[in-house]
């Protein structure tokens, strides 16, 4: 065994006043072991921490900054669930949905797209709670409210999937009671109470943001595409500094700043995967240490060297429910529905056996073409790397192969995921005004604004939907390609080909969501 | 090796199995670095910790150290049992004083014992031990038969090794912070060790080393902190004078731990060699706070470790009536009575006692601590009957659990929740009135009832503990010192796993970790000088407390006084070099500008090759400032113009919260935007409350602030501060 005696004594001070249990601690000096190949990819660039600048630090050390990020919207959200609940029966006029529904969940996509999780950083949801959880709106507490369970190992190691769960499960409801319709608007205020409230109780009975890691139904979704943004969170300066860091105040707290809610250490962060960009590590940091980094869009689906099967099972989950969203839209489906109700007793749209079908026939697809791309292009001698066991980190061939092909696709799903809230944005985002004029008396359906659109034709739409298809398609391509050539290259073999396979399946992905989109004709 | 995974099925089949939860490892390898059997370690591929399940011993230390609960422990612990020596039971208790614990009988059962330790790399048990002794390491020296090693290592952290190892409250300090505790499991027993130590081999005598000075010091107390104050300052050289009350010196070990917990010669030890090193004693020599001045006046340094010896007494009806006696007087009888030549008759007779023909004489003992369970037993060999009652429930008793045990095999019964309400009697006390009470937990005192009984009674001594002489008090400000843990502890504490189990079952619901960090707080407070030039050590500091703890703040003391190098007016300190003065600059900024402008000050020393030091507010604990010559402090100010402008809430909340810093240097200087107003004057009445001694301050605003060569700026601040610093060295060096 290696020990050595780490001496924690700070130089210059005198040697009679030595605190004895310094010397005492002989603690293994850390493994380094591949941290080079593991992280050098994945490292930012110096020159791309924006927290360089005093006036970015300023900001970020201040302890309101969160609190003020949350603030208008937890203001917003609870004037949803009041005007929901109380405001006119209208959908279009009423501010809840329409703030919701029209504006809210588009400009969500467009942040994770461009930021990652900046939504994370202002939610109301989990902001309600951790308020609660902490008793305090900004300041740094020592104790927090709750029974502060951990969360159970089970539930832990299969990572995103529960949000996955969640989030198929809430999309059921809303297209069951046609809320994001929107239909009526008391239903909005239940869903967004409904949300509130059982973040209130997870963060009541697990410690940290144990919600927002593995319950909240967005933050699968968010982790997944959001890694397509050019914010790469909170990342380590000098790993050298984090790995003699003998207190680790970024994860366990300080003074200044709490540990890291999300589970998440800057010092091996390669991704920003789960960097809720709360500052919460840049404030409690002992050397200051630690950036907020910029990156190219992107980056965060290409260069992580871990990839973990959560992240690839979410992202063709994902990609199967905003299938099934276009494919819902389609006529022959309201039949087959409705033929699905009949038979099975079921009062109505959406049966759970076609919902939960589609879903998991389209994952099981995407399964399946990883397999047959294993199968073709796997070199026979090729031996299959010691991983975990965990669901997380476990290794086989189908997963070598399954795994970067869905990282490399995430680009076309965020892109489904956004166009498909298009039709709303354009269409009706105009009725925000009225609706909220209404509540002052002066807006009403007959408003100009009221009939407004944005692109009023299904073909601008159509155009629009294409349009960010073919965006999305193209950066799927691109990184399907780049993660195919650095992760498939060694075990296939063939460099070139398993390339355009893999570039091949993000082509057809685009191309049969671009073409849904043309079949439903903007429908939303 | 098997490499664990988390979806093994974790039914118990009496395997040690590790879980790591992959997705919640962040590959900090907290656990990695402190696993003490190295069954954990890194896999490169994921930055995941993994564990060999045949290597783990369940010790979970990496449960406890893992900063985002992702690992997790199941099974048994893998450890041999602990060897504990049966107790020696006197066949006739009156009048026998033999040592009722007794050590390792031979090499082999100490080995074997020894082999339990872990030798955790971050050991929890160090820091459960008020003067960290390095228990890895002298228990490492003794499994290899190296005593004399084993001796060195305990020498750097204790000159009582032979004492604590026999009266030290083990399952509350390290055997309670052990590993095995914290895991469930019985601890290494690591006091038995260190007495084998200590039993087969004399702990060495202090020896003059090369570090000659030419210090005079006098220490006022010849207990446990007097003791180590006096060790540590002769072995560097300095005359040493010790005053104490008593004809012998010893203080209480000597006096009020009766010999069959600590045997006189062990007691004895560490004052028979102090004298041959050189330690000038006077015994018999009280000296009062009156005398403080004159002692200042001829020693460069005091030391005061008179500790706290006044009884508490009960205030209850009858409490003067004659046959009620305190502790200290019993103890001190019954010690000299029970001695070789003694008279247990002649005590007893003292006592009132031998008119009590019929029966076994009845004493009842006030209080259920380790004193009371000394008079106690005292009284069994003096031949009484001895009841102990105390208000608290047991659960939360405030004696060791073995002493507790020991006691009642001895005959002695021990009624908790009992208090006395009333002793009653002719002249002379005859009966005793109990009430019952009730306690719900530790954090709350005891509610008395109406329920009452009466309590025959031929003696009563009270023995609740003992608290400061008030006479002390102007003298000595700032004392007793809190022993209290931050809301947000020490991170290294807390990396240690310490903390993470509030109370281990061996340590009897005793949060080990807390206690200990708690300790801290006294330990470095008595770095720190009262007023100049004058320390206070031990329960004197804190109030009653352990001997290990007033030895530990003892020799940190001594440290203290060794760094410091004081000189008492009129006398030149040759032999302590051109030592360059220790600066610390901390600092509270918002926005950083405050932080530039300390960053200026300490610019200035760094030119000057001052040894300069700028942290914030909440990095600076007693350490560091047990550390610093010259402190300067600065903050920026919060508050309206027109209403109040006052340093920044977390300034005002560091300075109040700041220990006396007798007479220590300090320069203010803020940063203001419009008008510092007050602020300035705020901070500095907040220091000089704390003794200190404010030398010089400023404030600065924009204009001063603008450039850099402002003659009302930072750096001619500085350039103030690093003449004044060096002047105090010059003068401290040549001509005081």
């Amino acid at each position: 065994m290696v020990v050595e005696v780490r001496e924690e004594v700070p130089s210059g001070r005198g040697a009679h006043l030595v605190d004895p249990v310094a010397v005492a601690i002989r603690t293994r000096p850390p493994a380094r072991a591949g941290e080079r190949e593991r992280f050098a990819s994945t490292d930012p660039s110096p020159g791309l921490d924006v927290a360089r600048h005093p006036r970015v630090a300023r900001l970020l050390h201040n302890r309101k900054l969160q609190f003020m990020l949350i603030l208008p919207n937890q203001i917003i959200f609870w004037l949803v669930i009041g005007i929901g609940l109380l405001g006119t029966l209208v959908p279009g006029l009423n501010f809840a949905t329409a703030i919701t529904w029209y504006v809210w969940f588009c400009l969500v996509f467009v942040m994770m797209v461009v930021v990652g999780r900046a939504w994370c950083s202002m939610c109301p949801f989990g902001g309600f709670g951790e308020w609660v959880q902490r008793h305090t709106f900004w300041r740094r507490t020592p104790s927090s409210v709750g029974v502060g369970l951990k969360v159970p190992e089970v539930v832990g190691q299969y990572g995103f999937l529960l949000s996955v769960g969640t989030f198929l499960l809430l999309t059921w409801i809303e297209e069951f009671f046609n809320i994001a319709g929107p239909g009526n608007p008391a239903s909005t205020s239940f869903m967004v109470l409904g949300i509130v409230g059982s973040a209130l109780v997870f963060f009541m009975l697990f410690e940290r943001r144990s919600f927002c890691r593995y319950v909240c139904p967005l933050t699968a979704l968010i982790g997944t595409v959001g890694s397509m943004g050019s914010v790469a969170g909170f990342r380590t300066r000098d790993r050298e500094v984090c790995f003699n860091c003998a207190t680790k105040d970024c994860m366990r707290g300080s003074e200044d700043g709490y540990g890291c809610p999300w589970y998440t250490w800057p010092g091996s962060a390669d991704s920003n995967l789960t960097c809720g960009l709360c500052t919460e590590c840049y404030k409690s940091c002992p050397s200051d240490n630690i950036g907020l980094f910029v990156q190219k869009p992107l980056t965060s689906v290409v260069a992580p060297t871990r990839r973990r099967a959560d992240v690839a099972w979410a992202v063709a989950l994902l990609w199967g429910l905003v299938l099934y969203q276009q494919i819902n839209a389609l006529p022959f489906f309201g039949r087959m529905d409705n033929w699905l109700n009949v038979h099975t007793h079921f009062p109505q749209y959406p049966n759970p056996i076609d919902y939960l079908g589609v879903i998991a026939l389209v994952a099981a697809v995407m399964a399946g073409i990883a397999w047959v791309v294993a199968r073709v292009f796997v070199d026979r001698d090729y031996v299959v790397p010691a991983g975990g066991r965990s669901f997380v980190d476990r290794t086989s061939v189908f997963r070598t192969y399954f795994v970067p092909l869905m990282y490399g696709i995430i680009p076309v799903v965020g892109a489904d995921y956004f166009a498909r809230q298009l039709p709303k944005f354009f269409q009706h985002a105009p009725r925000v005004i009225p609706a909220v004029g209404h509540l002052f008396g002066v807006g009403s359906t007959t408003s100009t604004l009221y009939r407004t659109s944005i692109i009023g034709s299904n073909s601008g739409i159509i155009g629009v939907q294409v349009g960010v298809m073919v965006a999305g398609t193209l950066a799927a391509m691109w990184t399907s390609w780049r993660v195919a050539g650095r992760d498939l290259v060694v075990p296939s073999g063939q460099r070139r080909a398993v390339q355009w396979a893999a570039l091949a399946i993000a082509l057809v992905l685009g191309v049969i969501a671009a073409v849904l989109y043309v079949a439903m004709n903007a429908a939303d | 090796m098997t490499i664990t995974d988390t979806e093994r099925d974790l039914e118990h089949d009496g395997t040690t199995h590790v879980a790591v939860v992959a997705d919640r490892c962040a590959g900090c390898q907290e656990c990695v670095i402190r696993c003490p059997v190295g069954a954990l370690s890194m896999d490169p591929a994921t930055w995941t910790a993994v564990a060999d399940d045949a290597v783990c011993v369940g010790c979970r230390q990496c449960v406890r150290t893992c900063p985002f609960s992702a690992i997790s422990v199941q099974g048994p612990v893998r450890v041999t049992e602990r060897l504990d020596p049966a107790l020696h039971h006197p066949a006739v208790l009156e009048g026998n004083v033999d040592e009722t614990r007794v050590g390792f009988a031979s090499w082999e059962d100490a080995r074997r014992e020894a082999e339990r330790c872990l030798t955790c790399l971050d050991p929890t048990c160090v820091r459960g031990c008020p003067a960290h002794n390095d228990i890895p390491g002298f228990i490492g020296a003794l499994r290899d038969g190296d005593l004399t090693r084993a001796h060195e290592v305990l020498a750097r952290t204790t000159v009582l090794p032979d004492v604590c190892s026999r009266v030290c409250n083990q399952s509350a300090q390290c055997e309670g912070a052990c590993t095995w505790s914290l895991a469930g499991e019985a601890p290494v027993s690591i006091g038995r060790l260190e007495r084998f130590i200590t039993e087969h081999e004399p702990v060495p005598a202090p020896v003059v080393g090369d570090e000659a000075t030419d210090l005079s010091v006098a220490v006022v107390g010849s207990g446990p902190a007097g003791a180590a104050v006096a060790w540590d300052l002769v072995r560097a050289g300095a005359a040493v004078t010790v005053f104490e009350r008593d004809e012998t010196p010893g203080g209480l070990p000597l006096w009020g731990m009766p010999d069959f917990t600590l045997p006189d010669e062990v007691a004895r030890r560490p004052w028979r060699q102090l004298i041959e090193a050189g330690v000038e004693v006077r015994c018999g020599v009280e000296v009062g706070a009156q005398e403080l001045t004159r002692l200042l006046a001829e020693h460069d340094a005091v030391v005061m470790a008179h500790g706290a010896g006044v009884p508490m007494r009960l205030p209850v009806p009858g409490a003067d009536l004659a046959g009620v006696v305190d502790a200290t007087s019993f103890l001190q009888g019954a010690k000299h009575a029970l001695e070789p030549g003694g008279d247990a008759d002649a005590l007893r007779a003292a006592l009132g006692l031998a008119t009590v023909e019929s029966r076994r004489p009845s004493v009842l003992v006030l209080g259920a601590g380790n004193t009371a369970m000394d008079v106690a037993r005292m009284a069994r060999r003096l031949g009484l009957d001895a009841t102990c009652v105390d208000w608290l429930d047991e659960r939360f008793a405030l004696a060791r659990p073995d002493e507790l045990a020991e006691a009642r095999a001895e005959g002695v019964t021990v009624r908790f929740q009992r208090t006395v309400t009333a002793l009653r009697g002719e002249g002379r006390v005859a009966s005793a009135e109990l009430a019952v009470t009730s306690q719900k937990d530790a954090a709350h005192p005891p509610v008395v009832s109406s329920e009452r009984e009466t309590l025959p009674v031929d003696l009563v001594v009270m023995a609740m503990g003992y608290r400061l002489d008030p006479s002390f008090a102007p003298a000595l400000p700032g004392t007793p010192v809190r022993k209290t843990v931050a809301p947000i502890p020490d991170r290294h504490w807390v990396a240690s796993g310490i903390l993470a189990n509030p109370a281990s079952a061996y340590a009897h619901h005793s949060p080990v970790g807390s206690l200990a960090l708690g300790r801290e707080v006294g330990l470095w407070s008595a770095a720190l000088p009262v007023t100049d030039r004058l320390w206070v050590v031990g329960d004197a500091l804190t109030g009653p407390a352990t001997v290990v703890e007033a030895m530990a703040q003892g020799r940190r003391a001594a440290a203290a006084i060794l760094d410091a190098r004081p000189a008492r007016p009129g006398r030149d300190s040759v032999g302590e070099g051109a030592r360059s003065p220790r600066v610390l600059v901390c600092v509270e900024s918002e926005g950083g500008t405050t932080r530039r402008a300390a960053e200026a000050i300490a610019q200035r020393f760094w030119r000057r090759g001052v040894d300069a030091t700028v942290a914030a507010l909440d990095e600076v604990g007693l350490p560091e400032l047990a550390a610093a010559d010259l402190l300067v402090v600065g903050s920026w100010v919060e508050g309206l113009v027109v209403t109040k402008v006052r340093p920044a809430r977390a300034t005002r909340a560091w300075l109040a919260a700041l220990p006396r810093l007798g007479g220590r240097p300090v320069a203010l200087f803020c940063t203001y935007g419009v008008n510092p107003r007050g602020a300035l004057d705020e901070m500095r009445a907040a220091l000089e409350a704390k003794g200190a001694v404010v030398i010089d301050q400023a404030a600065f605003g924009p204009r001063e602030r603008r450039r850099d060569d402002d003659p009302a700026g930072p750096d001619a601040f500085g350039a103030r501060l690093v003449a004044h610093a060096l002047r105090q060295t010059a003068v401290r060096t040549v001509s005081r």
